[in-house]
């Protein structure tokens, strides 16, 4: 059973908040008991009260939820809040109250942090931002995953977080990858995007993945050049380059060369400004 | 005798205010081709403007319009009718974007327009003026240089001839940007550029207000299908919010509690958000149309931090400022250019209403264009889009209601709330609402209603097109 938590503007100014909401479900014994995937959305003016909120309630009940295998943390759209105004925090404690936890989405990257990063059955960890800071890139590459199945990382732009270095905090994600099993690698909505590709075109870690998602950022036909030529890109199963700013005749390539590839969301390539698609 | 009955078809006549030839006008002469009813005498806002700039009659224009027509056949005789396609609104607007078949040959009528087969039609014409039945049809007055030109000339302080501003819903707060009447016919065309749009909107009130007080004097038996008071009333946000607010149906709450209060600039506007701490709204500018003149704006209470988004652009240009609408959704956080384009909409007039979190589908924010006619809900459009501001023309996607997975009380709920807002005019056969969806549930609420809102695409009700559907419901109209 999957159940949505969240607190909107006028619950807010109501006074309600989401720990109360949390301890209710906990209490509830046959929801509790039933509850596999949990979504937190906003948790009641999410712009400027961070999750340290709610968090020690959720990490309390964790014994009351013994099936929850998915949680998402922050689920909220921009007609609720900017996601660069999500104040996230520390979540690593969250992860190590719920050992059993498989997925783990996260929405907002401000104060956000991830320590400890160590969990034995996390398969996939998805986090969704505008500008992703270091600290965290650095937190996941030194994570003990070892179950990891598929990571995805909108990498975003400096405007709104994103602090990393292309060397230091992206590429050893495809030359080191610190994840043996990992099928699904996303490293996306970058305005590094080129770069990252022309990296990813003949890197180590594509030949454990069959999914790899460089989509939402400002590729070119620069980097979906170098991706085409690839051959270690033509055993992947599913490459999606969606939202890009690549040209009708690469494009036209792309739908020939056999490779199971999906473009969808070309822009406007005579647009003086390029922006990755979730950049706020 | 005032009508004709045909295979127990009433046959109705009807004049068509609009800018005749575009896809408009050409639609609904189409429509009423499908009912077997006989073409709209189309008129001209061009022509009147210069029947009220010359203080002429709408009578007398209609009549000569009508002698012209019958000269022209003389000369044109024999010619034959471009064949038309029945049934698809869908072609209409690829034959009007292709300029194909709507060929006009003076810029007023096309030989197709008003065929009437002979002198007997005619003269039933002339009789159905001063006797009925007869439909009259406001389409929108817009995409037109000429036309705007000669509003905002009209809405001048030195207008010539009616300048009667009792249609205009709140004239104390109608006053933004001006231009002399002799300065605004000559006003150059800049595309996109938005040009004194108060002053606009007072002349296009002071043509609805002498159409009507013309009708009333020479057509007693013309039946309005929109009536040009409620017209006027869509059109100003102010005054329609305010109005759907005291019929009790659902809006987003207006910030000004007075019109007193509504903010005439960036600076007030902050500081009615701030006083009603909120910090998320949506501000219009209270006489545009379309995404035109919008802006989604929020600020963080705690950073300060803005974020504007519409599609207005500002650009400085020998000394001027111009304001214009770029064709695409720009974000701006930058103060200065925040500044600027909210105090430019205060000046003209703005409307500021709490900016309600919609509903998503597929990870984008929706509402819906749900078309109403005579107290039935019709063609629906939902519009999707990854930005606050879902209007079809910035390249946002659409889809039909039933298309959509919503529950079937949700678009029970949809269709009356539209339904409710039309309600609240009474003398208003047919309108757009736009309505939107709150996320987290509850009842839609109407976000704007388009007095011209019925030209939709690609979607069918009924088996017919929006403006087939639309006259078959005044066609069978008690």
């Amino acid at each position: 059973m999957e159940i949505k938590l969240s607190v909107d503007f006028d619950a807010y100014e109501d006074g309600v908040k989401l720990a109360p909401l949390i301890e209710e479900l906990a209490q509830d014994a046959e929801k509790s008991q039933a509850l596999t995937s949990l979504i937190i959305g906003d948790w009641g003016a999410a712009y400027e009260e961070s999750a340290q909120e709610f968090l020690p309630t959720l990490i309390a009940a964790s014994s009351h939820f013994p099936n929850l295998r998915k949680l998402f943390i922050g689920d909220m759209s921009y007609e609720e809040c900017e996601v660069s105004w999500i104040n996230q925090t520390n979540l690593g404690p969250l992860l190590a109250a719920y050992p059993q936890l498989e997925s783990f989405i996260i929405k907002g990257s401000t104060d956000l942090a991830l320590e400890p990063l160590e969990h034995a059955r996390l398969q996939e960890l998805t986090i969704i931002c505008g500008g992703l800071p270091s600290t965290v890139l650095q937190s996941i590459l030194k994570a003990k995953l070892p179950e990891l199945r598929k990571l995805e990382l909108y990498l975003g732009v400096d405007n709104y977080g994103f602090d990393g270095d292309l060397e230091r905090d992206i590429l050893p994600f495809l030359y080191e990858n610190p994840f043996l099993k990992l099928t699904s690698l996303g490293l996306k909505d970058s305005e590094l995007q080129d770069e990252i590709a022309i990296a990813a075109a003949n890197a180590p870690v594509l030949q454990q993945l069959e999914e790899l998602d460089l989509s939402e950022g400002t590729l070119t036909d620069k980097g979906g050049e170098a991706l085409l030529n690839s051959e270690a890109v033509r055993s992947l199963k599913h490459l999606n380059l969606n939202y890009h700013y690549m040209s009708d005749s690469l494009v036209l390539k792309w739908r020939s060369s056999g490779v199971n590839v999906t473009l969808d969301d070309q822009q406007d390539l005579d647009d003086e400004w390029r922006y990755p698609s979730l950049t706020e | 005798m005032a009508l004709s009955v045909t295979d127990g078809v009433m046959r109705s006549y009807t004049i068509l205010f609009g800018n005749p030839g575009n896809k408009r006008t050409t639609g609904w002469q189409q429509a009423l081709q499908y009912h077997g009813q006989p073409a709209a005498m189309e008129v001209p806002y061009i022509r009147l403007l210069q029947a009220i700039r010359a203080g002429d009659r709408l009578i007398d224009l209609l009549e000569s319009l009508i002698r012209r027509q019958d000269n022209r056949r003389l000369i044109q005789a024999g010619a034959s009718f471009p064949s038309m396609n029945k049934h698809s609104v869908a072609g209409n607007e690829k034959a009007a974007e292709s300029g194909h078949p709507v060929s006009l040959e003076d810029n007023e009528w096309s030989n197709h327009r008003m065929h009437m087969d002979n002198i007997a039609e005619k003269q039933v014409l002339t009789a159905n003026l001063r006797s009925g039945p007869l439909t009259l049809r406001l389409d929108a007055p817009g995409e037109n240089i000429a036309v705007e030109r000669g509003l905002i000339a009209l809405g001048a302080d030195d207008a010539e001839g009616w300048t009667n501003d009792d249609l205009l819903p709140l004239p104390d707060h109608t006053q933004g940007s001006s231009i002399a009447a002799a300065l605004a016919r000559r006003l150059e065309p800049y595309h996109g550029r938005v040009l004194y749009p108060a002053q606009w909107f007072r002349g296009w009130c002071r043509l609805l207000s002498w159409l009507r007080a013309e009708v009333q004097r020479d057509l007693p038996c013309g039946r309005w299908m929109n009536d040009p008071v409620e017209a006027a009333l869509m059109f100003d946000k102010r005054r329609c919010s305010n109005w759907l607010d005291q019929a009790g149906v659902n809006v987003p709450n207006a910030l000004a509690p007075s019109v007193e209060e509504i903010p005439s600039s960036y600076d007030s506007l902050r500081q009615l958000m701030e006083q009603q701490k909120i910090h998320r709204v949506f501000v219009k500018l209270f006489c545009g149309s379309g995404a035109s003149g919008v802006i989604a704006y929020q600020y963080h209470p705690r950073t300060g931090a803005e974020i504007a988004s519409t599609t207005v652009g500002i650009e400085q240009w020998n000394g001027e400022t111009i304001i214009y609408n770029s064709g695409r959704l720009r974000r701006y956080t930058d103060h200065g250019t925040i500044r600027r384009i909210i105090d430019w909409v205060g000046q003209e007039g703005m409307h500021v209403e709490r900016w309600i979190s919609k509903d998503m589908l597929d990870g984008k924010a929706y509402d819906i264009r749900q078309l109403v006619c005579g107290g039935q809900a019709g063609h629906a459009v939902v519009r999707l889009s990854r930005t606050p501001i879902t209007n079809l023309h910035l390249r946002n996607e659409r889809m039909l209601l039933e298309q959509t997975g919503l529950s079937a009380a949700i678009r029970e709920n949809i269709q009356a709330t539209a339904l409710a807002g039309l309600a609240a005019f009474p003398g208003s056969f047919c309108a757009g609402m736009d309505v939107l969806v709150p996320a987290g549930g509850g009842m839609p609420l109407i976000a704007d209603v388009n007095p011209f809102g019925d030209l939709l695409y690609y979607v069918q009700h009924q088996e017919m097109g929006a403006y087939e559907w639309e006259l078959a419901r005044w066609l069978e109209r008690k």
